[in-house]
């Protein structure tokens, strides 16, 4: 049963002292932080006053001509867009089997895709570090290693987005029919199952791209050699001693990559239209298919 | 009795079966399924041989202790404040119009998707020695030393920014099946909203919210990029963490670390077992209404 859809009719109430210090605590504790990042940026010197003293590009410049930066930024693109593309790769045909021939795919799926959800990713790195020191030694600590990893626990947002659009759509029965009009398997992959789940698999591949894109503690433990945009950082914050620029560069470097994940979350919400967003498999969809 | 099917048909009954499942059943089971027994044993094998040696060693050592109950108070304390903020948040969310909705739904997910090393860099913008937030009281003429960046306190404010939103996304959906009729049925008994409260909404609401209550401390405690990052400057002062401690040892000293990294993991994914089970269970139950 879902239970997506809100009610419209409501018990509402005029607004009350509690209700607006709620929402406007909230809204200050969520925006505070952003603002104060994007001030950090643009100040000169801001050690004293409310404000900045006064307000420069320099440091924007600076991160941006700036190498190692560069070359994070571009680590962490491809990374996140290999662990997207080999996410809808891997995932769409298993989703697809498990819906028209054998639904015991969807056992291992569901049971497989609660180790990302529920295990934390320290522990999984550490254990994929040790599995594939014993198995496969050659590729320990590199980048393929690291990329199966972020692939593997961004998986349960592809499976759930696109299960999602393919029960929407209701693709078995599409199957079926395509069949019987003598369609050729792949005249129905292509023509039939991939153009109804579009919205799934953008959503999936968002969504994938994001878990890879901040993700911190199997880059560390995974590669050594890789450097992200939350390794720089992370070495940013722990180097830093005061110097003037490094902070403000990282808060440059800080509100580039939140503006990334605001620009995907945007496009997720709106392509949602507010509805489910982080695609949990949330008290809606626990007992069936998840709401994409 | 019928011939066997040969063994050349069976295998290709199998693979029909099976097959454009495979790559992604061999990912997982490499990358998840197959790294959790290597830990187990790491754990509980010493020398070719099931012992219970490392535990001892490792549950023995003081800094591990500290770090094993620092984590669940941790756990405990984020998630029944998520709950106390979160819950109201949810139920008042899901009554708004349709705009405000969207707004404070979109305001909630871009918050829930910042975390990591960028959301601990936030967190020294606005409350460290020199943050935003700093300044400002000190601007006014108060004497104020905001909270050491790596104490409980700085890591439970830092960790809400994402544990709040995440718990309204996760409890909004159920926020519906509280009916429309109930209230007015329970106006009509003249019930007053504290009673209806009392007596019909948060029993029916309860598992629900325990539930979110549960993910949030099972992810609280597995929490390690915050933790790095805000630990950052302050050396061995910062609070220990299990996840904390479990980084330092691979950072450290990958041959001799491991046994104590892989009981921690072990620990970690004991905890992850027993919410996920009973998360299993209270929504069951929560289903009852339906």
């Amino acid at each position: 049963m879902a239970l997506t859809a809100l009610p419209r009719t409501l018990p509402r109430s005029r607004p009350s002292l509690g209700r607006v210090l709620l929402f406007g605590g909230l809204f200050g504790y969520f925006l505070l932080p952003m603002v104060a990042v994007v001030l950090y940026s643009f100040a000169t010197r801001w050690t004293a006053n409310i404000l900045p003293d006064g307000y420069t590009l320099d440091w924007w410049i600076s991160a941006v001509t700036d190498s190692a930066v560069r070359e994070a930024f571009g680590t962490t693109l491809i990374l996140a867009t290999l662990t997207a593309l080999l996410d809808i790769v891997l995932v769409v045909p298993a989703a697809y089997w498990s819906r028209v021939r054998n639904r015991r795919i969807r056992t291992f799926i569901e049971v497989s895709a609660a180790i990302p959800f529920a295990l934390p990713y320290i522990v999984i790195a550490f254990g994929l570090l040790q599995f594939a020191g014993i198995v496969t030694p050659g590729i320990q600590g590199t980048f393929p290693l690291l990329l199966l990893g972020h692939t593997a626990i961004a998986f349960p947002f592809m499976y759930w987005a696109v299960d999602g659009a393919m029960s929407a759509a209701g693709i078995e029965r599409l199957s079926e029919a395509a069949e019987a009009c003598g369609a050729s398997p792949y005249q129905i992959i292509r023509r039939v199952v991939l153009p109804n789940i579009v919205p799934g698999i953008v959503s999936g591949a968002l969504l994938s791209f994001a878990t890879s894109f901040g993700e911190f503690a199997m880059v560390q433990t995974l590669a050594r050699g890789v450097y992200t945009i939350p390794i720089w950082s992370a070495g940013e914050i722990r180097s830093y001693s005061g110097d003037a620029g490094a902070f403000n560069r990282l808060a440059a470097v800080t509100v580039v990559s939140f503006l990334v994940l605001f620009v995907l979350s945007g496009i997720v919400v709106y392509r949602n239209r507010g509805q489910i967003v982080r695609l949990l498999p949330s008290v809606a969809n626990s007992e069936g298919r998840p709401t994409a | 009795m019928p011939p066997r099917t040969p063994l050349r048909v069976r295998a290709r009954q199998m693979a029909s079966r099976w097959a454009p499942a495979a790559p992604l059943m061999l990912l997982v089971s490499y990358c998840l399924i197959a790294p959790i027994i290597v830990l187990v044993l790491q754990a509980f094998w010493v020398n070719g041989a099931p012992s219970l040696e490392l535990w001892g060693r490792v549950l023995g050592q003081a800094s591990n202790q500290d770090a094993i109950v620092t984590s669940l108070g941790l756990g405990i304390a984020s998630a029944t404040v998520t709950l106390v903020i979160g819950s109201p948040a949810a139920w008042l969310i899901s009554r708004m119009f349709a705009s405000q909705r969207a707004f404070w739904m979109g305001l909630l997910n871009v918050a829930a998707n910042f975390g990591g090393i960028g959301l601990a860099f936030s967190y020294l913008a606005t409350l460290g020695v020199v943050g935003m937030v700093t300044l400002m009281i000190q601007a006014l003429g108060i004497h104020f030393d905001p909270p050491r960046s790596s104490s409980v306190a700085a890591l439970l404010m830092a960790y809400e920014y994402t544990n709040i939103p995440l718990f309204v996304l996760l409890t909004i959906p159920a926020m519906s099946i509280l009916r429309e009729d109930w209230w007015e049925a329970a106006q009509v008994a003249s019930a007053t909203r504290l009673q209806f409260w009392r007596r019909i909404g948060l029993p029916v609401l309860a598992p629900f919210l325990a539930a979110g209550w549960l993910l949030i401390f099972t992810w609280t405690i597995g929490i390690y990029g915050i933790a790095y990052g805000l630990a950052g400057q302050s050396g061995g002062t910062a609070a220990r963490l299990i996840t904390l401690q479990i980084g330092t040892t691979l950072q450290s000293d990958v041959i001799t670390g491991t046994g104590q990294a892989a009981v921690l993991s072990v620990v970690l994914l004991a905890i992850a077992v027993v919410s996920l089970l009973s998360y299993r269970r209270l929504l069951r139950r929560a289903m009852r209404w339906l």
